[in-house]
């Protein structure tokens, strides 16, 4: 045999790459564009043309791109470089660079940087500490030069001051920073203040000052004239990757940092010990934001690249303008000295509302005053109210209808003050009288409005169970507000109920409640008025979920008796739900159920099928993109428990926000205007490049096909992560993968995920969890929730939940009604159940154990309508268990599961990969894959009720990869495709002698490779690999 | 994880706690031993980034309860920049193991005879980065190497952890020109799920007309340059070299199918749970010790 690796490279174009979704390992800012690497591709976007991608091409085979740089000189070259490789490119000649060129250059060494000393000089930085001087036009070596201390880097910079100097920075393994003359050769400094590795060293365009950052978590500032500590920063949670120099302001100088705590941070020097912490950026996902730059001057941006393969911008111009024009504030005192008012000792602002269209805010104060202010030219005045006000004293709730111009408020007892408004003033006002509270006090005031129709809606809720629920509607006439009609509701029979918020459907006229302990309850105004003239509850339906408050509620679509809505809860639940009346009766049914793991929820909407929710999370309002995973703004203003108004202006820009609180009895008007928002169209902007999970992905599914529609050119695909996120989303037929939703249901480390069918599939982790999720196609976006989920066997579990398999059980319509299901632990135990659609029950069939160790993998097979499962274990061992009469018969008792039929050891080791292949209808092909690097094809034959089966080795090939195989994948009949983390991506043909072949091998840019699938589009086959990243294989 | 959760879940950590081990690695050796018989006719064994040392203790007991070599016959040396605790017959050295004195004080310790056994079991901090990981994990495996080169007798045994990802195929390769035998050994103790393994490299073979000698500011690459076991060197204008060599080394599981599954939960009876045992040896402090304390202290805010 031969001594080399016969399948490391085999006919690599019978794989075409697609698409890859992986960490983003270089950033610069040059001029306006963003250079990127990504992976081995080169990725450049041009800021001045809302960041279009202008170039995208793989520059290195196998290594990634650790560092970018360009020279300043006239001809704009770039040079990248990662692990071994470099390469050189033209900025201004990217077109002409011929596709099927070489461009990829090569050093013996582990690259950190690089840097064009001129025109004929290119300096590479290796991980010996030594500079590799050459020529950049004919690649020739020109010397090796050194400062004598060849220890290792793990990070390195070299600087070409604005006098000439070139000093090399080196940051070790082992806590030392050496700065270092490159003429001379000599060590200017060995700074050794660090813990531990040193991650990354600069130093400044002026040579004044020396930035690194290390495993200890901290920043250190030097000055460079002396080698002295200036300062150091603290406050990145784990290890600090990348640092960058910003502009000095005013003696002020401002450093960036990024880090493994997933955060992007900016710090101030001003002579201080400590370096202040400016802002904090959490922006991408799971662990590492791996790179950054910063341009605070002209672009006024930086740009942060995570693991989770996102290039994202963030805005500087707010945050490092020194006057913050888009924030007021205003104290009691400064509308005392304005208007002249006095106001009482204890007096405040109770209540706000705005009327953008005269750009005022209306504000009501604890002694029922009411004060206004022009927020264009910032002058408060004291409203002269032709009726009284002082009765909205004490308890006064207030709202207004923006388009209208009108503010409603009521006091304790349910009178209604009206008030019309012209300028800054108060046109008309004019109280109703209350005739049906009695004198029990208000709990809420809810408003909403339908401009088309010219209503606008009042509800007064009431605790007390007697009273109803009242609902005024007023129209608006002449600039009036005029009451129109008042509906008298019947009060849910609940003492609990306390409506929260409110909808009205206009094509059914529904009336939606929210309440706390997730309660809605639903009128139908057109339905008949019970014995004391109210209109009766349609249907209450209590506890939708676990949780307290909803907080809102708002119609997604509606038609003729269905609306869909989407409901937000204020532990972070958020829901879409249909509610249909059908029969008689309304009925409720949860089509999407998540929850945010980032604080409260106060409220949601959507914009361009993105789900955007706000709420508080600590200290802090925010407004988050669920459907983008990414943070669109927040405010420090002390926490939830304040007064508060989050208002949208639709009709400017979606994303126009303003948010008004009182922190510390200062009235704060926040607005947010967002830069970048139209970038990619991405709804919040910001994200220029898109990803995937911020951890290794540990298993991948692609959905069947609607079986009605083959030539449908998408399918649905899960992606469960180590770090328990399962993702949903769409493959398209060109390989690209676009992410619906980010599903939290686990909260330890995924083992799998499947597809049972397009509508069901389930996932399972440690902790012995287990999530069968339903998946809704019926909008524009898949929804999703978690359909039923299996209760562990004991208060603290322990056990993994290593594999499961699924058999689908239809009615004579051909509707799903169960699962026989069959899930396998850490522990050796196997666990048969049946799944009950209707009753989300789950029956344990058969239980039993193999033997003790752990069991990786499990399947079933049918043969002459009798079920078996076959599981794969670290012992090295297939076995097999005949588990057919337990599964007809369905009896409410368990039955044990005996020996296995078979039980023979194929793999040295853990066997970590099992594919089936039904050949006839007694025979399977089993390919399974190992920890000992082999690939065996078995045959499994089925001879008889007495003989049972044989199974029996066909092909053994025992070098089938240079590491763990990890995942077999089937493309057709006779071909499958298997991973390692050698990272080569095989394909496997079995032949007609039943030998496996390589027919093709190809690496793949997904190191840690541990899953895969292959989505069938009729006649074209996209093979899915994932591990750190996702990529998207045509399978030729 | 508490110690008690972490004791159920991995049996090893807590048997290493019962049998007085400093690490749980110290079944790996022991399980790789019993497959390739690594101790027989060993007397002078070097055991590289050994810290915390349950290595070394596994060759004590070996060489010196087990075997029942003398303190003269057998000697043990034990390298490490971190400082460890000492154990009975093995010679501690706090020491870089690229450093040619490093080299100096081993042979002095074995009287100038040269070395029958060479293992590391040593590993850089991950950073995440699987490239650069794999890098320094290989760079740390030439410098064992290296020193391997200058001290191990001919015929003997070099074991070292490795990490199987990408380019393993060209460290086999390589190790291949240096040892009549290099397989790839996983041990039952060391987790299905974790890319770790060991080389075992039997029978050294120096190469012919290369002689290894360690130098102050020699880097790995350069070291073996000459050594001709396939490794590419710079070609002229820094193109892509060919293809270089690979070679998949064979597979052996170690370690009885019998023995405890490292990936397996297990269920301790009532009266062994109840019994949680302290580790043998406290953790080293780590380089991020400070940041720890500032932030239990409530000093790091978060903005």
């Amino acid at each position: 045999m031969s001594r080399f690796n016969q399948v490391s490279s085999v006919q690599e174009s019978k794989f075409k790459p697609l698409e890859h979704y992986g960490a983003v390992t270089a950033l610069k800012i040059y001029k306006n564009y963003i250079i990127a690497g990504y992976g081995p591709t080169l990725k450049i976007f041009d800021s001045s043309s809302n960041f279009l991608l202008i170039f995208s091409r793989q520059i290195f085979g196998r290594n990634k791109i650790h560092s970018i740089s360009v020279s300043g000189s006239d001809n704009e070259s770039i040079f990248i470089a990662g692990g071994r490789s470099f390469a050189i490119l033209n900025l201004n000649n990217l077109e002409d660079i011929d596709a099927s060129e070489t461009i990829e250059h090569a050093i013996n060494e582990w690259i950190v940087c690089g840097q064009f000393l001129d025109q004929n000089t290119l300096l590479v930085l290796t991980a010996h500490n030594i500079i590799f001087k050459i020529n950049p036009e004919t690649f020739e070596f020109i010397e090796k030069i050194h400062c004598n201390e060849k220890s290792i880097l793990y990070s390195g910079s070299i600087r070409i001051t604005d006098s000439g100097q070139v000093i090399i920075a080196a940051g070790t393994v082992m806590s030392g920073v050496l700065i270092w003359d490159y003429h001379s050769r000599r060590v200017l400094y060995n700074l050794t203040d660090h813990e531990g590795s040193i991650f990354g060293v600069k130093i400044d365009p002026s040579a004044n000052f020396i930035i690194s950052c290390s495993d200890d978590r901290s920043i250190k500032l030097y000055d460079f004239h002396t080698g002295k500590l200036l300062s150091t920063g603290w406050g990145h949670g784990s290890r600090i990757w990348n640092l960058e120099f910003c502009t000095e302001i005013n003696g002020t100088l401002r450093l960036f940092s990024t880090g493994e705590d997933c955060t992007a941070r900016l710090w101030e020097y001003s002579g201080s010990e400590s370096l202040k912490l400016v802002s904090v950026m959490d922006c991408h996902l799971g662990k590492h934001v791996w790179s950054g730059d910063i341009d605070d001057k002209s672009l006024e941006l930086c740009v942060t690249g995570g693991a989770d393969g996102r290039i994202i911008i963030h805005d500087l111009s707010a945050k490092t303008s020194t006057i913050n024009s888009v924030t007021s504030s205003h104290t009691m005192d400064d509308i005392a000295k304005q208007t002249g008012a006095t106001f009482e000792k204890k007096e405040l602002i109770k209540q706000y509302s705005e009327l953008p269209l005269l750009n005022i805010l209306v504000i009501l104060t604890s002694k029922g005053k009411i004060f206004t202010l022009n927020q264009t030219s910032q002058k408060w005045s004291k409203c002269e109210t032709p009726q009284s006000t002082e009765k909205l004293g004490d308890f006064g709730l207030m709202k207004s209808f923006p388009e209208s111009n009108a503010v409603v408020a009521t006091s304790r007892n349910g009178d209604i003050l009206v008030m019309n408004f012209e300028g800054s003033n108060v046109s008309k006002n004019y109280w109703i009288e209350d005739e049906y509270l009695l004198g029990n006090k208000v709990a809420n005031l809810i408003i909403e409005s339908n401009l088309a129709k010219n209503e606008y809606y009042v509800l007064i809720d009431c605790p007390n169970p007697k009273s109803p629920l009242v609902l005024r509607t007023f129209k608006l006439d002449e600039g009036t507000f005029k009451l129109s009609s008042t509906n008298l509701l019947q009060q849910p029979d609940q003492s609990s109920f306390t409506t929260t918020c409110m909808w009205k459907d206009e094509v059914n006229n529904w009336l939606l409640l929210g309440s706390r302990y997730v309660s809605v309850a639903i009128y139908d105004l057109d339905s008949e008025k019970n014995k004391d003239g109210h209109i009766n509850l349609g249907q209450i339906f209590k506890k939708l979920s676990i949780g307290d408050t909803i907080t809102s509620v708002s119609i997604i679509s509606t038609k003729k008796e269905a609306v869909r809505f989407l409901m937000t809860v204020r532990d972070g639940v958020y829901m879409y739900i249909d509610i249909v009346f059908e029969n008689g009766d309304f009925q409720l049914n949860i089509i999407h159920h998540n929850k945010i793991s980032r604080g409260f929820v106060e409220g949601g909407f959507i914009e361009n099928n993105d789900l955007i929710l706000y709420g508080f999370r600590s200290s802090y309002f925010y407004v988050f993109n669920e459907s983008q995973q990414l943070e669109i703004t927040n405010e420090l203003c002390g926490g939830a428990h304040r007064q508060w108004e989050f208002l949208r202006y639709k009709e400017c820009d979606p994303l126009d926000f303003k948010f008004i609180y009182i922190n510390k009895s200062t009235l704060h008007i926040k607005c947010f205007q967002n830069r970048f928002h139209k970038v990619a169209g991405v709804t919040g902007g910001n994200i220029i490049n898109y990803g995937t999970h911020g951890r290794e992905i540990r298993d991948v599914s692609v959905s069947p096909a609607y079986q009605s529609n083959n030539s449908d050119s998408t399918r649905l695909i899960m992606t469960a992560s180590e770090d328990t996120i399962v993702r949903l989303g769409r493959i398209h037929f060109n390989g690209k993968i676009e992410s619906f939703w980010c599903l939290n249901g686990h909260i330890s480390g995924l083992q799998k995920v499947k597809f049972f069918t397009r509508e069901y599939a389930a996932s399972s982790a440690a902790n012995e969890e287990f999530c069968l999720w339903k998946i809704n196609e019926s909008g524009d976006i898949p929804l999703v929730v978690e359909f039923a989920r299996l209760k562990p066997s004991s208060s603290n579990p322990d056990l993994r939940i290593m594999d499961f398999d699924a058999i689908p059980q239809f009615d004579e319509g051909g509707q799903v009604i169960g699962f026989i299901l069959c899930t396998v632990y850490s522990d050796s135990n196997i666990k048969v159940w049946f799944f009950d659609v209707s009753k989300k029950s789950f029956d344990l069939l058969v239980v039993g154990n193999y033997t003790t160790c752990c069991i990786l993998n499990v399947h079933f097979l049918t043969i002459e309508e009798k079920t078996f499962i076959m599981i794969g274990a670290t012992d090295g061992h297939i076995a097999l268990w005949d588990i057919g009469n337990s599964i007809t018969a369905r009896t409410s008792t368990c039955d044990t599961l005996g020996n296995p039929i078979i039980k023979q050891q194929l793999h040295q080791s853990g066997i970590k990969a099992v594919l089936l292949l039904n050949k006839k209808d007694n025979d399977y092909s089993i390919v399974t894959g190992g920890d000992d690097n082999a690939l065996i094809l078995s045959k499994l034959t089925y001879r008889s009720e007495e003989d049972g089966f044989l199974l029996e080795t066909e092909s053994f090939i025992e070098r089938a990869a240079s590491a763990t195989i990890t995942s077999i994948s089937k493309l057709d009949e006779s071909n499958v495709i298997v991973t390692s983390v050698d990272q080569i991506v095989r394909r496997w043909a079995i032949q007609e002698d039943s030998s496996l072949k390589c027919i093709s091998a190809r690496y793949t840019t997904i190191a840690d490779t541990g899953c895969s699938d292959v989505a069938h589009f009729g006649g074209k086959s996209i093979a899915v690999i994932g591990g750190a990243g996702l990529s998207s294989w045509e399978c030729k | 994880m508490g110690k008690s959760s972490k004791d159920k879940r991995d049996l090893y950590y807590r048997r290493a706690k019962e049998e007085g081990w400093r690490a749980r690695s110290a079944f790996k050796l022991l399980q790789l031993n019993e497959q390739f018989q690594l101790f027989k006719d060993v007397k002078r064994v070097v055991d590289l980034c050994a810290a915390p040392g349950s290595w070394s203790q596994v060759l004590s007991r070996e060489l010196y309860q087990t075997q029942k070599n003398s303190h003269d016959e057998a000697k043990i040396v034990a390298v490490d920049l971190q400082p460890m605790t000492p154990i009975d017959g093995v010679t501690t050295l706090q020491a870089d193991i690229t450093h040619p004195k490093t080299l100096v004080k081993i042979m002095d310790i074995f009287g100038g005879e040269p070395a029958d056994f060479v293992c590391s079991d040593g590993a850089p901090d991950v950073t995440g980065l699987h490239d650069l990981d794999e890098y320094l994990q290989a760079q740390l495996i030439l410098s064992a190497l290296q020193l391997t080169t200058c001290l191990l007798k001919p015929g003997g045994t070099f074991v070292a952890k490795i990490f199987r990802g990408r380019d393993i195929d060209l460290l086999y390769a390589q190790l291949s020109y240096l040892f009549d035998k290099v397989v790839c050994a996983k041990p039952r103790s060391s987790r299905g799920t974790s890319l770790e393994a060991f080389i075992v490299c039997i029978g050294y073979k120096p190469r012919e007309g290369w002689t290894p000698k360690l130098e102050l500011n020699k880097s790995a690459e350069e070291f073996f340059e000459g050594a001709n076991i396939g490794r590419s060197d710079n070609l002229k204008f820094f193109e892509l070299p060919d293809p270089e060599e690979r070679v998949i080394a064979n597979f052996i599981a170690c370690g009885d199918l019998s023995d405890v599954d490292s990936d397996a939960t297990y269920t301790l009876d009532a009266s062994e749970s109840r019994v949680v045992l302290d580790p043998v040896q406290m953790p080293t402090s780590p380089p991020y010790k400070l940041a720890l304390e500032m932030k239990r202290r409530g000093d790091l805010v978060r903005r």
